[in-house]
């Protein structure tokens, strides 16, 4: 798995691609870990090109999501592939985590 | 040259065993010795028995530095190479004043004075020392790692096994109901696991789990919500109240953030009914007598550990004569085969809609083949784990 970072105004995109497994995990979250150490206005990450989310794949997103509440971050997940979006459904982490179709509606959501 | 006499000499002025180390101290001895006789020699004013002393000594000692010098040039795979090496030539000129001295006596003294040098042939002894110890040091170390590889994976093993010897091994046995289940473990340690629960009232609690991760983690983890959600469903008979309650419980013992997906179903064979919810896992699917399949898909809830406070909606279903329920985690429907290819919801559903009317072992065991053909001889990265509870109601025919 690779993961491609952009910056727009004050919010960072983080677009990962390839497979989410146990051991892509680590190095995904140590990356989003910097991207929030960073305190951008929000995180935008953009799932286009992830092809498979395992359970630890999931753990990342769910302490993501939780750094980001207590640091204020936005943050907004988007353009998930349907058997990706079946996980986060499955799991229920649609629940707590916002999910946009895709980037635009996902900027959208992010603070101005 | 023939091959045994060049061992007889590498055995000798190698750089270990019990011949080389020996004929080093000999060696070593004789450095010594002919130094400080030359030394001795040099300074003193000798006796004249004293003065022929040193002389037999010093035909001696030219005589084993001879000899070694032979059996390095016969040792050495490049003759020449030694010859020309720093150690050949320090070898050479540690014999060579005494065979030069007898073709002009004028430079005798100097030659003599020359012998000195042998005590560079000193320096291979303990740079060789140097080397050989070294080696050993890194081959002990080397020996210390492997045996502490050997300890961790046995250790790993050893939890492993009690891992699984926690999961019960057959089904309560209850009047029309046929259990089975299996956990095929992955060559990592996972945190899959199932129970059955005999509660009070009769009925019995079917819990079909999955924890985030892998490894020693996932597998105490693993310990923890067993434990927990076995301690819970005996008092909560409720299955959503029974996942809340482990819910908040996991949220408070979980220092490395992990989470579990469970489905916990109350099945009474006294009347086929089938309560359940779901915290996060993929939902089981029904087989009816007929073979029609329908998904226990009541909505369900978030992943145990994962947040205090969460919900779990409570479902019912009514099972009727052969009907059959097969609870599973994704290890079945994400086994990878080398294409990277799942073997999916679509291959699990045509199996148990095809097989499904059989024993519910004979079901699992299909399933297990099924999966095990379609990854072929890509590796088992998750658990594999699947139950099956066919219910045949006493009363019917």
């Amino acid at each position: 798995m690779n993961t491609q970072l952009e910056s727009l105004g004050g919010v960072t995109i983080v677009t990962p691609s390839g497979r989410l497994d146990f051991g892509a995990a680590a190095p995904f979250q140590s990356e989003l870990e910097k991207v929030l150490a960073k305190t951008p206005a929000g995180l935008v990450i953009d799932c286009a090109g992830l092809e498979y989310v395992s359970s630890a794949g999931l753990r990342v997103f769910l302490l993501v999501s939780r750094g980001a509440k207590r640091s204020g971050i936005a943050v907004v997940i988007c353009s998930l592939k349907p058997a990706v979006r079946e996980v986060f459904d499955v799991s229920g982490f649609s629940q707590i985590i916002e999910i946009c179709a895709d980037r635009a509606a996902a900027l959208a959501k992010m603070p101005a | 040259m023939n091959i045994s006499v060049r061992v007889i000499a590498a055995r000798l002025v190698g750089s270990d065993g019990p011949y080389a180390r020996a004929f080093e101290n000999l060696i070593l001895a004789l450095i010594v010795i002919s130094v400080f006789s030359v030394i001795l020699e040099a300074t003193a004013n000798l006796p004249a028995w004293a003065t022929e002393l040193l002389r037999i000594g010093e035909i001696v000692i030219v005589a084993v530095f001879s000899f070694e010098y032979l059996l390095r040039l016969v040792a050495a795979p490049r003759k020449i190479a030694f010859i020309f090496s720093f150690y050949g030539l320090v070898d050479l000129m540690s014999i060579a004043p005494f065979f030069l001295a007898g073709l002009d006596a004028r430079y005798l003294r100097i030659l003599r004075v020359l012998r000195v040098l042998r005590v560079l042939k000193l320096q291979r002894r303990v740079l060789e020392t140097t080397v050989t110890q070294r080696t050993r040091e890194l081959a002990e170390l080397n020996d210390v790692l492997i045996e502490a590889q050997k300890q961790l994976r046995a250790e790993l093993d050893v939890a492993r096994a009690l891992q699984i010897a926690i999961l019960p091994s057959v089904f309560p046995a209850k009047a029309g109901c046929d259990g089975a289940a299996r956990m095929i473990p992955a060559t990592t340690m996972g945190g899959d696991f199932y129970d059955f629960i005999e509660l009070p009232d009769q009925r019995i609690g079917l819990v079909m789990a999955d924890v985030s991760g892998k490894g020693v983690p996932a597998a105490f983890f693993m310990a923890v919500a067993r434990t927990n959600l076995r301690e819970l469903a005996v008092h909560h008979l409720d299955p959503s109240e029974c996942l809340a309650c482990a819910n908040d419980i996991l949220c408070t013992q979980n220092p490395m953030d992990l989470f579990v997906t469970v489905f916990y179903c109350i099945f009474d064979p006294s009347n086929g009914i089938l309560c359940y919810a779901n915290g996060g896992h993929n939902p089981p699917f029904l087989r009816r007598a007929e073979g029609s399949i329908e998904v226990l898909n009541g909505a369900g809830g978030l992943v145990l550990g994962a947040l205090p406070g969460t919900t779990y909606p409570s479902h019912r279903v009514q099972l009727r004569h052969a009907d059959r329920l097969v609870l599973y985690t994704d290890g079945v429907t994400e086994a990878f085969n080398s294409a990277g290819e799942a073997y999916g919801t679509t291959r699990l559903v045509a199996e148990i809609e095809a097989h499904g009317d059989g024993a519910a072992a004979g079901l699992i065991e299909r399933i297990c083949r099924g999966v095990a053909d379609f990854a072929g001889t890509a590796a088992q990265s998750d658990d594999i784990t699947l139950t099956v509870l066919a219910w045949y109601p006493p009363s019917s025919p």
